[in-house]
């Protein structure tokens, strides 16, 4: 190996740094240290001139690693590795030593302790140093296709917008047809539309689209694989009519004789082989096996005149290569039959929001007329509860956000449908957001529903009649309210993800849809590479879910276009000390453990992110990110002084975050809040990186507390990394209680990026506690 | 005297079907409990008090007492186990305490 030469470069940063450290005292102790060939100071070496002056030591063979004491490493980090990579160092051989945000600036009013800081921070990282690796960025060859499974609206509109930008798309329907949950509503809100229109104009596009792919009655069975090439199984039903040949004349249903409920709480008869209402793509007769009476009937085959009936066909399964993959499998209404009181599924005149679309579609395109399910007799007083089943612990806790919306638009139908009708709603509070509030105002000024805010307490049935009879409470009134003769009840009942993605992947999110962290990574889940849109992702109207949609398709463009690159900071695992425990494999929050082919676990690099909770749960310290090794760690404490404020004055070893307590940290030195100076910190991808061996060492190599930054327990960036720390910080507090050593020496505190007063409040209150304590009795 | 777990502490040392205290045991005395995945001492008579459950457990849930001929009840010896470093504490009947602290790893 080529010998080491750190260049170890001090920055006045134009004075920031050089009025409160002596950086000339500093260079003449730090310049003879091991391994240390250049030692210069310049006013600013993010300059022309100081990167100049940098590169030409690296090219003229006079530094091959460099230490940059200067600002966080949170600044100016493109500029240095650039300067860098131009004069032939790989970028990864730069350490940057944090002189400035936590050191200069906290410590102005104390040079003396700024300057002993100085040399400590300058130490570890020097020892940081040595053991770098120069790393290259992985590099993973990407296939520019995609995999959209549900085409619904958000499957379709990400579909085209993927397409249009060049990338093969294959899209995957459970269903018979596509269009998913509004290819069967009446109208559209907010303009009244109907759907099929909006899906018609998509299907058009889409089939003159060759690099769009759609398989209908087809799922996906198995997945492997990562970002860049996942390897999808897919299964599919048949259809038994060929697409290519069915003209969809109809002639076959007219000889089937088997019938086929069909959905909607009309009792409309179809037959076995059928076709949808209004919007139908492929425009092409499907038979519903569940009902066929077999291929000894056949009468359908028979009557074909296209010839396109194949009873006999079979299930296949056929497996494909896609770079990314979007969930667009939508919502399911919730389960209405949970809703006792309501009477649904006992009474025929109670049904949810979902089927009144079909009700309305059903008498919209026959009569005209609305008309009961019950008998087909003509509805004329008609009333919606809103949030059935929705903002309630023990149904759906959260608003579906357009089910209030939904009634602003299907009181309208009634208008439509049935003009004569009177129509109520019982709301708790209406939500009708956005533009959307015009729909209200214009509900309310036409007079066409009268609204009683009460969620009601019952619904019976005269069953002599049919009709219902709501029990409530008018709260704004505060009187009882009895509505008798209703012909109709309609429940507005919410969202639930359709089930599918957790079979492939865990679920990250706080509620039952599978989307990432709601405002920062809202289409990631738990596998990098598979995006959720549309209602997957969460409730959303139309307009959301195209919004959604587009936002997916951009996840997915970034990593199938070009090669798909990953930072190099992987884990890695010394077989040769591993004892198999599996405890990487179970704490792993992205699940990229699985055994290798010599039984030893093994990372999934695609399915990585580099978090180090693996590395800080390896109960034998054998696994180690790249360039963040626990002999780094170890290597960084064991060049620090313990006593470099004097005798009695504590030292801490500090670990944090980089997301969001190191970033704190930073901002109260640069707001110039001081905090004292006894804190040195070493900056980790995740709380949960810390491994307790390197805390223990800590403390037995002589520091007397270990302080742990991380995120506050939900805003993790890895899900749960700061919560293990926890644990695994109270486990060696326990310890350290029963060996006589005061637990209060560790500590975990948790930080968001902009907690700079408490990350202040907490250094202050943990050196003062440690100044009462005395120095740490496992002190050498 | 045998090794007494935390069971507050241990975790069954997760999926694993052997838990670090198992593997480790020279004795194979260790082993879960499969009802509440808890590690225990299934021969508390065969240990030989080596400590080595006691160093390898990875959330510092066991604890061993000391044999009565080198010191009797009350007595604790206990490791803290660093990345190049263990520490024994040893307190004594009277609570007196002593720390020793050596150095594992030279690479
Ligand atoms: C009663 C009601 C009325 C509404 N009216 C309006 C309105 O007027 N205007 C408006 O903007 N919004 C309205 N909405 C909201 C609208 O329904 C949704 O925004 C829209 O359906 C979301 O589209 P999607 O593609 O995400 O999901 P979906 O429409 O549910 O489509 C999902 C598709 O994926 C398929 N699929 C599911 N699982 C799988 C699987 N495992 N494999 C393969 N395919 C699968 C499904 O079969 C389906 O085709 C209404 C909602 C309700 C409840
Ligand atoms: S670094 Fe994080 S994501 Fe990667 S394998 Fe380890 S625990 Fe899993
Ligand atoms: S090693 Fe520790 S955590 Fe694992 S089973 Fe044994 S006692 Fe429990």
């Amino acid at each position: 190996m080529e010998k080491t030469q750190i260049g170890l470069y001090l920055c006045r940063c134009h004075g920031e740094i050089g009025q409160t450290i002596d950086l000339d005292r500093l260079a003449k102790a730090m310049g003879n240290k091991k391994g240390v060939s250049v030692c210069r100071i310049h006013p600013a070496w993010c300059s022309e001139a100081g990167l100049a002056v940098l590169r030409e030591d690296v090219e003229e063979g006079r530094v091959n690693r460099v230490v940059l004491a200067a600002c966080s490493p949170r600044e100016k980090e493109i500029i240095f590795r650039q300067a860098a990579e131009s004069a032939g160092l790989n970028p990864c051989l730069i350490e940057r030593c944090n002189l400035r945000e936590q050191c200069a600036w906290p410590h102005r009013e104390e040079p003396e302790a700024a300057y002993r800081k100085a040399v400590n921070l300058i130490n570890m990282s020097l020892a940081r140093a040595r053991q770098a690796e120069p790393l290259d960025p992985l590099v993973f060859p990407a296939r520019k296709a995609v995999l959209v499974v549900g085409a619904g609206i958000a499957g379709l509109s990400a579909a085209l917008d993927l397409a249009a930008a060049g990338v093969e798309v294959t899209v995957v329907e459970k269903e018979a047809f596509a269009g998913g949950k509004v290819a069967r509503f009446y109208r559209y809100f907010p303009r009244f539309c109907p759907p099929g229109c909006g899906l018609e104009y998509l299907m058009a596009e889409i089939r003159k689209n060759p690099r769009i792919t759609i398989y209908t009655l087809t799922e996906v069975v198995g997945l492997d694989g990562g970002p860049g090439n996942f390897q999808v199984m897919l299964r599919q039903r048949p259809r038994f009519v060929r697409t290519e040949a069915c003209t969809a004349c109809g002639k076959c249903a007219e000889v089937c004789p088997a019938e086929r409920p069909q959905a909607g709480p009309l009792p409309v008869t179809k037959k076995a082989i059928y076709i949808p209402e209004g919007f139908a793509y492929p425009l092409a007769y499907a038979l519903d096996k569940e009902v066929c009476r077999g291929e000894n009937c056949g009468l359908c085959a028979e009557a074909c005149p296209a010839h396109a009936i194949d009873l006999k066909a079979k299930e296949r399964e056929f497996s494909l290569e896609a770079g990314a993959i979007l969930w667009c499998t939508g919502w399911q209404p919730y389960d209405a039959g949970r809703l006792e009181l309501f009477g649904y599924g006992r009474y025929a005149n109670v049904i949810t929001s979902l089927e009144f679309e079909h009700l309305a579609l059903q008498c919209g395109s026959a009569s005209g007329r609305l008309l009961r399910p019950a008998d087909g007799s003509p509805v004329r007083r008609i009333a919606f509860i809103q949030c059935a089943g929705s903002r309630d612990v023990n149904h759906l806790p959260y608003c579906s956000q357009v089910c209030c919306t939904v009634t602003l638009k299907q009181v309208q139908y009634v208008r439509k449908l049935a003009p004569e009708a009177e129509s109520y709603v019982f709301y708790m509070d209406l939500r009708s957001t956005g533009e959307y509030e015009e729909m209200y105002r214009r509900v309310q000024e036409e007079g066409m529903a009268i609204f009683i805010r009460g969620n009601p307490a019952a619904v019976e049935e005269d069953p002599a009649s049919g009709c219902l009879t709501i029990l409530a409470e008018d709260t704004l009134a505060g009187e009882p309210v009895r509505l008798e003769n209703i012909d109709l009840v309609v429940l507005a009942i919410g969202m639930r993800p359709e089930p599918g993605p957790e079979s492939f992947i865990e679920n990250l999110a706080t509620w039952e849809f599978p989307s990432g962290h709601v405002q920062c990574f809202p289409f990631e889940t738990q596998r990098r590479g598979l995006y959720v849109a549309g209602c997957a992702q969460g409730p959303m109207d139309v307009a959301g879910t195209v919004r959604s949609a587009a936002g997916a398709a951009m996840k997915a463009m970034s990593v199938i276009s070009g090669n798909f690159t990953l930072p190099p900071a992987v884990p890695v695992v010394d077989k040769n000390k591993c004892d198999k425990c599996k405890r990487c494999m179970e704490e792993c929050p992205f699940g990229a453990w699985s055994w290798d082919e010599t039984q030893y676990p093994a990372p999934d690099l695609r399915k990585c992110r580099q978090c180090g909770i693996c590395e800080g749960g390896c109960p034998l310290g054998v696994i180690s990110l790249r360039n963040f090794t626990i002999k780094q760690l170890t290597g960084m404490i064991e060049a620090l002084d313990m006593e470099f404020l004097g005798r009695g004055e504590p030292t801490v070893v500090a670990f944090l975050c980089i997301n969001d307590a190191y970033p704190a940290a930073d901002l109260a030195g640069r707001q110039g809040l001081s905090f004292p100076p006894n804190i040195l910190t070493i900056p980790v991808p995740c709380a949960g990186a810390v491994n307790m061996s390197v805390v223990v060492e800590a403390l037995t190599a002589g520091a007397d507390g270990v302080l742990v930054g991380g995120c506050p327990s939900d805003q993790c960036h890895y899900r749960k990394g700061s919560d293990l720390a926890e644990t695994r910080l109270n486990n060696v507090r326990e310890t350290l209680e029963r060996m006589l050593v005061e637990p209060e020496r560790v500590r975990l505190v948790r930080l968001q990026a902009d907690d700079r007063h408490l990350f202040v409040m907490e250094a202050k209150r943990f050196v003062a506690a440690l100044r009462a304590l005395g120095p740490s009795p496992l002190k050498p | 005297m045998p090794p007494k777990v935390n069971l507050e502490k241990c975790d069954g040392c997760k999926a694993e079907q052997e838990p670090l205290c198992e593997q480790i045991c020279p004795g194979d005395l260790m082993t879960l409990n499969p009802e509440t995945k808890k590690a225990y001492c299934r021969s508390l008579r065969d240990c030989w008090d080596c400590m080595s459950c006691v160093k390898s457990c990875p959330q510092g849930a066991i604890e061993t007492r000391l044999p009565y001929q080198i010191g009797y009840y009350q007595a604790k010896l206990i490791p803290l186990m660093g990345t190049n470093r263990i520490t024994w504490t040893c307190i004594d009947l009277n609570g007196k305490v002593e720390r020793f602290s050596f150095k594992t790893r030279n690479d």
